[in-house]
């Protein structure tokens, strides 16, 4: 069982790794010199950042506690349940500090177009996810018949930041190489 | 079909009205300003409803302001 933890936090690290390869490779769009950010792009930052942190928190919590025994009433379930609260609460700390800042319009049409386009991130994402955590539970839990119920937990908030880590890239990416300008 | 682009005069406009601010022209066109910079980059197509409202602002016809532009011709707009 542990050999397909270590290949799902591979694939993991892997998922990651590409992302911030793609982020780092893609220049942005040269006839917009340098933009200042919308308040949407910042949000998407911000989001990036407090995703990639849970996600890190959360595999680093189950390396130390163990998968199986991390939603009994251990310690480590307490700790995550803070982080993930201190990370919901920072977004929507950043998202009020930015309508104050900004003011009138936070998302108007292009905005909107970038995060509909956004989504297409996101659901190879989570799609990844669930592919990666339905060959690793099925073939670790094939002769018990049954997957305990932790990692069902697990399942939902990796698959939940996942989400998250997905939108913020899409929503990044959006704005740094620019959306249909076509007529 | 060759590509096509939508040009626009927004930028000299802003200018032809009292050196208006793309902050401004935002606030009262209801986006953001860097949704005004990258229209008068020509980098973006705004919708019609938008177009309409920035038509309205400079008290124009739409198509005073926004053109519909073959990408070869792009250069000669001004």
């Amino acid at each position: 069982m542990a050999a397909w933890i270590i290949i799902a936090s591979l694939i993991a690290v892997l998922f990651i790794g590409a992302t911030a390869r793609t982020l780092a490779r893609s220049r942005p769009d040269p006839d917009l010199g340098k933009l200042p950010a919308t308040p949407l792009e910042r949000l998407g930052w911000i989001g990036l950042g407090i995703a990639a942190a849970l996600g890190l928190s959360l595999a680093v919590l189950v390396a130390l506690g163990g998968a199986e025994g991390f939603f009994d009433d251990s310690p480590y379930r307490l700790v995550f349940w803070l982080l993930l609260m201190t990370g919901i609460t920072a977004w929507f700390a950043a998202w009020y500090a930015t309508k104050r800042r900004f003011g009138g319009v936070v998302i108007d049409e292009r905005d909107r177009a970038v995060l509909a386009r956004s989504l297409s991130v996101e659901s190879m994402g989570v799609l990844l996810s669930l592919v990666v955590w339905t060959i690793s539970l099925t073939e670790a839990f094939t002769e018990d018949g049954a997957v305990p119920l932790g990692y069902v937990q697990l399942v939902f908030w990796s698959t939940l930041i996942v989400g998250a880590f997905g939108r913020s890239v899409g929503v990044v990416l959006g704005y740094r190489r620019g959306i249909a300008v076509d007529a | 079909m060759p590509k096509a682009m939508i040009a626009n005069t927004i930028r000299r406009l802003r200018f032809e009205h009292g050196e208006m601010t793309q902050q401004e022209l935002a606030t009262r066109v209801g986006c953001t300003r860097q949704t005004i910079i990258v229209l008068e980059k020509e980098r973006y197509v705004p919708s019609l409803s938008l177009a309409f409202r920035i038509a309205r602002v400079f008290d124009r016809p739409i198509e005073d302001i926004f053109d519909l532009v073959e990408e070869p011709e792009r250069r000669q707009v001004t």
